[in-house]
């Protein structure tokens, strides 16, 4: 049971926000590949467009397979409201733009995605809107660093790809101190391990993509609104508490309440960005939710197991899984991730950078490529593909080292996994040897 | 818009436009512990349709001031200087659940201010479990849930919402959970002039109520408006929270009794 729903999180992922139509009675969720709406008359279309009533007008603001999908994230969250958008970047520009406007700021934790980085630090700041940076869970840091015209406070519950794990309850309570709300990327851990809105945050962004669609077939990306943030108390958003202009002096807190900020994005952001998921997608990442459980249970069964066994490999010269024992955060993993942190896990090799480099290029399972979160497993090298942007001192601050290879772990048998992996590390120390 | 009713300031929503006295006027009362969102969409249509809208968040609810009111006796009464501060002769009032047993009383003590009454996913009398009056004295949350378990209909579970992509569950709870619920179901429970008010009642009245509803059920209802001599209305597939489970259905129906009044005049 989330906030949203009194069904359980598994019927949840195959029922929320949807029940058989009734022309046709499809079981599945129809695509609903049109741009647009035939309006009953002349009147309907007006109230629909001064929101009297609630339907679908233009699919770049809304579309029925969409909402499906936005219904059924919100749910297993535990949101009141989602908005779905064309990525998952997309998702978070979605956020920032809504929230801040020129001469604000925001706060972010320093162990954060290579391109969400890139847009705090350089893309919004042309635009006027400054980013600090602090090490996740370094409260005074925090604490220290929220300043009058801060927005907000944005960590991912998982660190990408340094797999730091977010103390979402100790960062919710000084950012709510301060009247700023919190933001938290939760790709990495899905609602089947980790909902935020239960441990404080706020607001929760995923790249669907990732593990939610798990079938690396289509690019999207949610927002979701916690729908406990009261912006009028905060004093920080007259972007929701004042007159709305674009829309006849609307007041989103007054209309809507809980779910003020998603109305907003709606209105304001789907409108002039027009960053909409296409139907397809959201019908394609609604076949991926439906297994989603068991995928993530096999995921993290998986990744236990492989790191158990890298942990014995000679090739391998360290390890990193968020809820290892040795790791700082495994007490706080096993609090906000009882189920486990996760799939992702990282490790160095013998050999360093061309180590790594020959490891990869051996592979005949697992692919090397730019995403995570495929049923299949995944390799990458960041520090020459998705940190490559960063300085020297940014990608050490991330968590990233030459050395580092990073595995999303599939849902593959894990023999098949291992024998892979064992073939990379003969290169890999066939390379060391050689140095 | 906020105006002063007994010392307090009451919020009161008026559907995106200014709210002008000389023109038609609805008034809409939410249930309880819910507050103007309830209405949200309904008050619009009627806004930018000719008329003039209050949809008031009683006395420490959401975003009024003030202590919860104790009756529903008061609650009647409290209406009536509502309006009377708000300069209206007369309204169409509408109440959702426990907010048309406020019409009912307000009906009873002030009738000169009113045109017509609808009620929507209610009865004469709304007895409520002790098991809710105690769990929402320990912990609103906790009552909130009970209620929206009961309240929305089968789609609504299922995560249908009238709104794309919004999740009607998770906004009730937090609008109830924040407010005096206890008191509003005291209130409810304690009622018990439905049927003696719907004796003296002159304007039109209609009720509006769900297949589904569980909280008011639908045979409760037609009872009633049998006592009122009201209209009655029945939707299919929907549960007690109508004006949100199936706002369309619920704003048609004020739409022709409203509409039909208005154009007799």
């Amino acid at each position: 049971m989330s906030r949203s729903s009194f069904l359980k999180p598994d019927t949840v992922a195959l029922h929320a926000g949807y029940v058989p139509e009734s022309d046709h009675g499809s079981r599945a969720v129809p695509i609903y590949q049109t741009t647009s709406y035939v309006f009953e008359s002349v009147s309907e279309g007006s109230s629909l467009f001064n929101v009297e009533q609630g339907g679908h007008i233009y699919s770049r603001i809304t579309n029925p397979t969409v909402a499906v999908l936005e219904q059924r994230i919100a749910a297993l969250e535990g949101g009141s409201g989602s908005i779905c958008t064309a990525s998952g970047m997309s998702a978070l520009f979605t956020v920032f733009i809504t929230l801040c406007s020129a001469g604000d700021h925001i706060v972010s934790a320093t162990q954060i995605y290579g391109s969400t980085a890139t847009l705090l630090k350089h893309t919004i700041k042309r635009l006027g809107i400054e980013c600090s940076f602090v090490p996740v869970n370094d409260k005074e840091a925090l604490r220290n660093a929220i300043q009058p015209n801060t927005k907000m406070v944005f960590c991912e519950s998982i660190g990408n790809p340094g797999l730091e794990i977010s103390d979402i309850p100790a960062i919710s309570a000084i950012a709510h101190e301060a009247g700023v709300p919190v933001v938290v990327d939760a790709t990495f851990a899905t609602p089947c391990l980790c909902r935020p809105i239960d441990h404080g945050a706020d607001i929760v962004v995923h790249s669907v993509t990732k593990w939610m669609g798990g079938h690396g077939v289509a690019i999207g990306g949610v927002v979701v609104d916690g729908g406990r943030f009261d912006w009028e108390k905060s004093g920080r958003f007259p972007e929701l508490t004042e007159p709305y202009a674009p829309f006849h002096g609307i007041r989103f807190w007054e209309e809507f309440g809980p779910s003020a900020l998603a109305m907003k994005m709606r209105a304001e952001s789907m409108r002039d960005v027009g960053a909409a998921m296409s139907p397809h997608n959201a019908f394609l990442i609604l076949q991926g939710i439906e297994t989603l459980s068991l995928r993530m249970k096999q995921h993290v069964a998986n990744a236990k197991a492989l790191l158990e066994w890298l942990q014995q490999q000679d090739a391998v010269t360290w390890t990193n899984y968020p809820d290892m024992e040795s790791n700082s955060s495994h007490a706080l993993a096993a609090t906000l991730f009882p189920d486990g942190a996760g799939s992702m896990l990282c490790f160095g090799v013998v050999g360093g950078r061309s180590g790594g480099a020959a490891f990869i290029d051996s592979l005949e399972l697992a692919s090397n490529l730019a995403n995570v979160g495929d049923a299949r497993t995944l390799v990458l090298h960041p520090a020459s593909t998705t940190h490559s942007r960063l300085t020297g001192d940014d990608m050490k601050a991330a968590g990233i080292s030459a050395d580092m290879i990073r595995v999303s772990v599939g849902i593959e048998d894990i023999a098949d996994i291992k024998s892979d992996f064992a073939r990379g590390f003969k290169a890999a120390q066939r390379v060391a040897g050689a140095a | 818009m906020y105006i002063e009713v007994r010392g307090k300031k009451t919020y009161a929503a008026t559907g995106g436009k200014d709210f002008d006295s000389s023109l038609p006027t609805v008034m809409f009362v939410h249930g309880s512990g819910l507050d103007h969102r309830s209405w949200a969409l309904q008050t619009r249509w009627f806004a930018y349709n000719g008329y003039s809208v209050l949809a008031p968040d009683l006395p420490g609810h959401s975003l009024s001031e003030g202590d919860a009111l104790e009756s529903i006796e008061d609650m009647g009464a409290w209406l009536a200087e509502f309006l009377r501060a708000a300069s209206v002769d007369k309204v169409h009032a509408v109440g959702h659940s426990q907010g048309f047993l406020d019409v009912l009383e307000l009906a009873n003590q002030a009738p000169e201010l009113l045109k017509s009454i609808t009620g929507i996913g209610t009865a004469g009398a709304i007895p409520v479990n002790p098991a809710l009056i105690e769990a929402a004295k320990n912990s609103a949350g906790a009552a909130a849930e009970m209620l929206l378990l009961w309240g929305f209909g089968p789609d609504a579970q299922f995560g249908i919402s009238a709104v794309p992509g919004m999740q009607p569950i998770a906004i009730g709870r937090e609008i109830m959970a924040r407010n005096p619920l206890h008191a509003d179901l005291v209130a409810c429970a304690a009622y018990a002039n439905g049927s003696a008010v719907a004796k003296t009642i002159k304007v039109p009245a209609q009720l509006i109520l769900a297949r589904k509803d569980r909280l008011t059920p639908v045979k409760a209802g037609m009872a009633f408006a049998e006592e009122l001599g009201a209209s009655v209305t029945v939707i299919e597939r929907y549960g007690h929270m109508l004006p949100i489970e199936a706002p369309r259905q619920t704003l048609q129906k004020l739409r022709e009794l409203i509409g039909a009044l208005e154009s007799s005049h």
